[in-house]
């Protein structure tokens, strides 16, 4: 196990670092004149060159990609062209409110996702058949942005019961601020037993959480129902069953841990789904993330931070991966031989 | 595991194909993919033609007619400038349709030779270019497309240009592994010893057995395309106006959802309507080709 991690987390790093290539060449290569995207539209040859000398875009490539890295791993990761503030500062400031999103989003996905699709392969036919793919078609179809539009326009626009955008209501941000402990609005109030924050994040955090989940809900629901299927067909299931174990004990038990890993693959693959769909999501529900952050960056051209979070959405998709293959390996040995 | 299923039968493609229409036609949610489908190619034909106001679905404004709800007159509504929704959203499945066969087009030009050169070398050139290609999955679905549209400055054609760089791995992949497997073949190495070139083997020989999976692949990816180009578009990096795109639509549409909800809601069911056809008629195909990859 232990070989297999180290060999595991070495191709990681070198991915890592293939990252950074692209990163650094897509901001070098793409923009004709970084030092003209620098300084704005506006701007005049003189300032061009004198921008050009003290970005260092005059010196060669691979010395620029040295001093590149050297300042990432300093944890100088630029500074916003438009904010002036520092792009890795910027991120780490705004994950609280994009992970609150991300997370309970996962969770509703995996909490509905996983006992759906263990009952669905319960009714194996064709209906049941037809009707999974179809729901699970359904969520993977569904542009993520246009059921947010929705999903306001019914429930804040039609029916009044949620609010529509932003992560708190002006009352409780100005009037009474949820106490500051873990950046996440809900645990906060949880923690410090504010029940009217709770309540107000609460309210917040439902609709554009429901929306991120549809993507993840629709994918483990069939691949758990998938590889119940699989598994239920298996020697050990029969010879359980005929030792007379009762049905719930083989099917929740017996059967979902074998189903688990496959499940567990697509989890990992929609995790790395909602890292983009939280662009939307927030852009929607006006959510200040950092999706909106990325947002408003790649529409202003703001080249640092676009740099940054493109970095730091790869490192979050590499760790998820990793995170999913120790899991993958824990759960099912045969992993580890390979 | 897929493509290796998929390529050994293709030595008889003509029944091949017939079993494939066969199933797809036994398969309910298969044909419903299939009749969403056909609808979805012959509006893009006669869009001009079905659009009660073809000059506004290319972008005419009437301002005398702004915001109005979904009626007799406009079944759709109209938008802020008074357009007939309608009539863009007919309009829209043109672009759509255009820039979605671009992206898989340029992915497939970009993807195949790779995967072929790849594959059928091996070796230390096999195994650079794959590290390559894998390092292209590395970044979040979509992100690395968001970045580069964003780079090169918004229009559709650099959205596509954007999306196929992102796309074009997966290509590279599929085409590596069916030609690995391809490269064993006894028909490959008789090519061989009859003394034709590399490339002529290649083009060929594996190319042609490759064809089948490609194409399968690209239509199974047509869904997430579609939903692709849509993003971009909505997030302000694809179309502008006043192009009748319909991510553009569902963005211009955006802040006024809670009043007239129309603007956004008709052209966001296109897009999810015609990404739920082509994903339900990729799936019932990659069935019918690989019955386990699972159901």
């Amino acid at each position: 196990m232990l070989h297999w991690l180290g060999r595991r987390l070495l191709t990681s790093f070198v991915t890592l670092f293939g990252i950074t290539t692209i990163t650094f060449l897509l901001a070098r290569v793409i923009p004709s004149d970084p030092a003209a995207v620098y300084i704005g539209p506006l701007a005049r040859p003189a300032e061009i060159a004198r921008v050009t000398k003290q970005l260092g875009l005059d010196r060669p490539l691979p010395v620029q990609y040295v001093k590149y890295l050297r300042a990432l791993l300093r944890g100088d990761w630029g500074t916003s062209l438009a904010t002036k503030e520092p792009v890795l500062g910027g991120i780490v400031h705004r994950l609280p409110a994009t992970l609150e999103l991300v997370l309970l989003a996962m969770l509703i996905a995996v909490v509905i996702g996983i006992p759906l699709g263990v009952l669905t392969a319960r009714r194996a036919g064709r209906a049941s058949d037809a009707g999974v793919r179809v729901g699970s078609v359904i969520g993977i179809s569904m542009p993520v942005f246009w059921l947010g539009l929705l999903l306001q326009a019914i429930f804040s626009g039609k029916l009044g019961w949620l609010p529509a955008t932003s992560r708190l209501s002006l009352e409780t941000s100005v009037l009474q601020p949820i106490p500051h402990h873990t950046g996440f609005a809900v645990i906060d109030a949880l923690v410090s037993g504010d029940w009217s924050g709770l309540r107000d994040a609460g309210e917040h955090v439902v609709l554009p959480a429901a929306t991120l989940a549809a993507y993840p809900l629709g994918l483990i629901t069939r691949m758990t129902r998938a590889s119940m299927l699989d598994v239920l067909n298996q020697d050990y299931i029969r010879t359980a069953r005929t030792f007379g174990l009762s049905e719930r004990l083989i099917q929740w038990r017996l059967a979902l841990r074998n189903a688990l890993p496959a499940t567990l693959t697509v989890a990992g693959l929609s995790f790395a789904y909602l890292l983009t769909g939280t662009f939307f999501v927030e852009l929607v529900y006006d959510w200040p993330g950092i999706g909106q952050f990325g947002t408003n960056a790649l529409l202003n051209q703001d080249y640092p931070v676009i740099m940054g979070i493109t970095l730091f959405g790869a490192i979050g998709f590499l760790s998820i991966n990793l995170a999913v293959d120790i899991l993958q390996a824990r759960l099912d040995p045969r992993v580890r031989l390979e | 595991m897929t493509a290796v299923t998929v390529a050994t039968p293709s030595l008889a493609p003509s029944t091949g194909v017939r079993r494939v229409f066969r199933q797809l036609r036994r398969d309910p949610t298969g044909m419903l993919g299939a009749t969403i489908c056909t609808v979805f190619l012959v509006t893009a034909a006669l869009a001009p033609l079905l659009a009660p106001n073809a000059a506004q679905g290319r972008g005419a404004t009437d301002v005398g007619a702004r915001e109005l709800a979904p009626g007799w007159a406009h079944l759709f509504g109209t938008d802020h400038l008074g357009r007939d929704l309608l009539s863009r959203v007919l309009l829209g499945s043109r672009p759509a349709l255009g820039s979605a066969a671009a992206v898989v087009a340029l992915a497939v030009l970009i993807g195949v030779p790779i995967g072929l050169v790849a594959g059928f070398r091996g070796g230390l050139l096999g195994e650079a270019l794959m590290r390559v290609t894998d390092l292209f999955l590395s970044f979040p679905p979509l992100l690395l497309a968001m970045v580069i549209a964003a780079l090169l400055g918004p229009t559709l054609l650099h959205a596509a240009i954007a999306l196929a760089i992102s796309w074009w791995p997966w290509y590279a992949r599929l085409t590596r592994s069916v030609t690995q497997s391809l490269r064993r073949e006894p028909f490959i190495d008789a090519a061989r010893v009859f003394g034709v070139r590399e490339p002529v083997i290649l083009i060929r020989h594996v190319l042609r057995n490759a064809a089948t999976p490609i194409l399968v692949q690209a239509t199974i990816d047509g869904g997430t395309v579609i939903l692709a180009i849509g993003s971009l578009s909505f997030l302000g990096l694809g179309a502008q106006p006043p192009t009748p795109d319909w991510g553009l639509m569902v963005a211009d549409g955006r802040t006024t959802v809670l009043t007239e909800w129309w603007i956004a809601t008709f052209p966001g069911l296109a897009i999810f309507v015609v990404a739920l056809g082509l994903n339900l008629l990729g799936d019932a195909l990659r069935d019918i080709l690989d019955p386990r990859s699972g159901r």
